[in-house]
């Protein structure tokens, strides 16, 4: 990065993984000028001097105006509206954010002559399916919503970055991230959802091997991810779990079920277990990245937790605030 | 007078069988757990105390051979032959005749190259995608061992250093008809573009025996294809006697390690297939020779 002041832009910046980034980010940059915005008010806002949150919500016309006004130079792009506690109403705000709230972004980003904008895509593009080989890489088919058409504008979203990608390759950076299972102290997705409740089942029938990054080295990835070749990034630390030993570790008393049993319990509890149905298919097949890609690309990040480090590092925590209560 | 014992006499007598068979059954377990103690210590230190991605765990391996290799030992009373032919440094995958309905062939050779060999090998068989679909099936296969047959998992394997068993032959080959027995199907070409591309050796394994498992079959694809499963045999006992008719017979099995075949340097793994079908032509009549050289002596079921 010059040292000429520059302007990033966050969309989505009220998760725990965005408030991780943007703290990285004021750090490592010290002239970086950050602008976040997000749906969600923010409870705690962050307050730093080259750093603005805007509350919007996310209508082309809110982001033309964003766009105008402000000369970004990168676009960091995290809004996948959460997957966990699903209502119809949210389900068609996510569905409309991600794809018409994505090409718009693309568009803008384009015409404002943004230098490189970094999309947050998922793993779940792959899907987990029963016939998928140990390691998928990035030009493995994404067939994840086959099974799940609530899945089908995450997989349209990534297709369509993939393809604008190759289309403004001469104008404009582009980078999609593909990361696995994101854990963390201050996440509440799916996956984190699960491996923290207080209800702790693993599947008695399966037990897939699978990955996970802590939040502090994703958001490490996603500074760096400013600096890295355009492409296409599967993400993940190094190693691997049994899901069993995932859940154990967290949870030593964990009971076991058979998935079917679990995937009952999950649809009469899902408001309050906070975990999507098509989730639990990541706790019977395997879904594992390929990292060869990434190592290369994002060679200069170091990567603070192992898998298993990661899990840990989030048992640990789980017991720390569970001593505090 | 009385004519039949009592009920008591006949409980006892239940007892003291139920009371022997179970002893004798702990007795085969116990003979064999120190031995497979032993063996599952070297495979630990050869393929790492920690699952690998595939999901092998050798403390389950460890589980089902306690249960395997008395089969193995007692039941269908294997005989492993040219082991010398093994490769000594370098990985390499094994093709094999596929016999006997289900995949009991894989798993004798598997538990051969276990138990037989001095440095023990963990042969990585593949499984049919059924498989791991299948609750508790999934799971057990997968962490003693077997991966998915695909050719991506069998490329990182073999970079990996992991020896591979394949059957060419696929589901053809297992699920034949009382005629068809010994006569080898189609094989496919792909394990020699990855042998080629690795430049891995070929083991040619010869299996005698497995076929009469179940020594009257009949296939019946109508029924295969309602109950959507790749094969349904009809025997004198399946299904009409359910599980239970599902039992293999204790035919003698002799497995034939044949001599090291490296693949042919002129050729490379974007060789035109009719090119590489000719070398798999040559690997199929080996193994068909030595099954019509080996089937004259086969061991009898009863003897």
């Amino acid at each position: 990065m010059n040292k000429a002041e520059k302007h990033l832009l966050i969309i989505g910046a009220k998760g725990g993984l965005a408030y991780k980034t943007i703290q990285k980010f004021l750090k490592k940059y010290p002239k970086l000028k950050i602008t976040g915005v997000d749906t969600r008010l923010l409870d705690k806002p962050m307050k730093h001097p080259r750093y603005t949150f805007k509350r919007l919500e996310y209508r082309r016309g809110d982001f033309e105006d964003l766009f105008r006004e402000n000369n970004f130079d990168y676009v960091l792009y995290l809004s996948r509206v959460t997957h966990s506690k699903i209502s119809n109403k949210l389900l068609k705000k996510r569905l409309n954010l991600s794809l018409q709230g994505t090409q718009t972004i693309l568009d803008l980003s384009l015409r404002t002559r943004v230098q490189k904008i970094v999309i947050l895509s998922s793993f779940h593009v792959y899907g987990a399916m029963n016939d998928n080989p140990i390691f998928l890489d990035e030009r493995y088919p994404l067939r994840g919503s086959l099974k799940f058409p609530e899945l089908r504008d995450v997989v349209e979203m990534d297709q369509r970055c993939e393809a604008w990608m190759h289309e403004n390759r001469n104008v404009i950076d582009t980078l999609i991230l593909r990361p696995t299972n994101i854990i963390g102290p201050s996440l509440r997705n799916g996956i984190t959802n699960y491996l923290t409740h207080p209800l702790s089942f693993y599947p008695m029938d399966y037990n897939p091997t699978v990955q996970f990054i802590h939040e502090d080295d994703m958001a490490s990835v996603l500074v760096e991810s400013i600096k890295v070749e355009p492409g296409l990034y599967n993400v993940t630390a190094p190693g691997y779990v049994s899901i069993k030993n995932a859940v154990k570790t967290i949870n030593p008393d964990a009971y076991s079920l058979p998935v079917f049993a679990l995937s009952k319990i999950n649809t009469l509890a899902n408001k309050k277990f906070g975990v999507p149905g098509y989730l639990l298919d990541y706790l019977k097949f395997p879904c594992l990245l390929s990292e060869d890609k990434f190592q290369k690309g994002f060679a200069k990040v170091k990567i603070k937790y192992s898998v298993k480090e990661a899990i840990e590092n989030l048992g640990k925590n789980l017991r720390k605030k569970k001593q505090k209560d | 007078m009385k004519l039949l014992p009592s009920f008591d006499v006949h409980q006892t007598l239940y007892n003291k069988a139920m009371a022997s068979v179970s002893e004798l059954i702990e007795f085969y377990l116990n003979e064999n757990r120190k031995k497979i103690a032993k063996k599952s210590e070297l495979l630990r230190k050869r393929y790492g105390q920690e699952r690998d991605p595939w999901g092998l765990n050798i403390d389950t391996l460890q589980t089902a051979l306690t249960y395997i290799y008395p089969l193995y030992d007692k039941y269908f009373r294997v005989k492993l032959h040219g082991l010398e032919n093994l490769p000594k440094k370098k990985n390499f995958i094994v093709i094999a005749n596929h016999s006997g309905q289900i995949p009991i062939d894989g798993a004798l050779i598997i538990t051969s190259l276990i138990m037989e060999k001095k440095n023990p090998i963990l042969l990585r068989g593949m499984g049919e995608r059924f498989m791991f679909q299948l609750p508790f099936l999934a799971k057990i296969v997968s962490e003693a061992g077997t991966i998915l047959g695909d050719r991506k998992n069998c490329r990182y394997l073999l970079e990996r250093g992991h020896s591979i068993l394949v059957f060419p032959e696929g589901v053809k080959g297992i699920t034949k008809s009382t005629e068809d027995f010994y006569k080898l199907q189609k094989f496919t070409n792909g394990f020699y573009r990855l042998a080629l591309e690795q430049d891995i050796p070929i083991v040619p394994i010869t299996v005698i025996g497995a076929e009469e498992f179940y020594p009257y079959v009949h296939q019946s694809p109508k029924m295969a294809e309602l109950l959507n499963v790749p094969s349904f045999p009809i025997t004198p006992f399946f299904p009409w006697f359910g599980l239970l008719g599902a039992l293999p017979m204790p035919s003698p099995v002799d497995i034939h390690i044949g001599k090291t075949i490296k693949p042919n340097k002129k050729l490379n793994k974007d060789s035109p297939t009719s090119e590489i079908k000719k070398e798999v032509q040559k690997i199929k009549e080996v193994i068909q020779e030595k099954i019509d050289k080996e089937l004259p002596k086969k061991r009898k079921m009863f003897e």
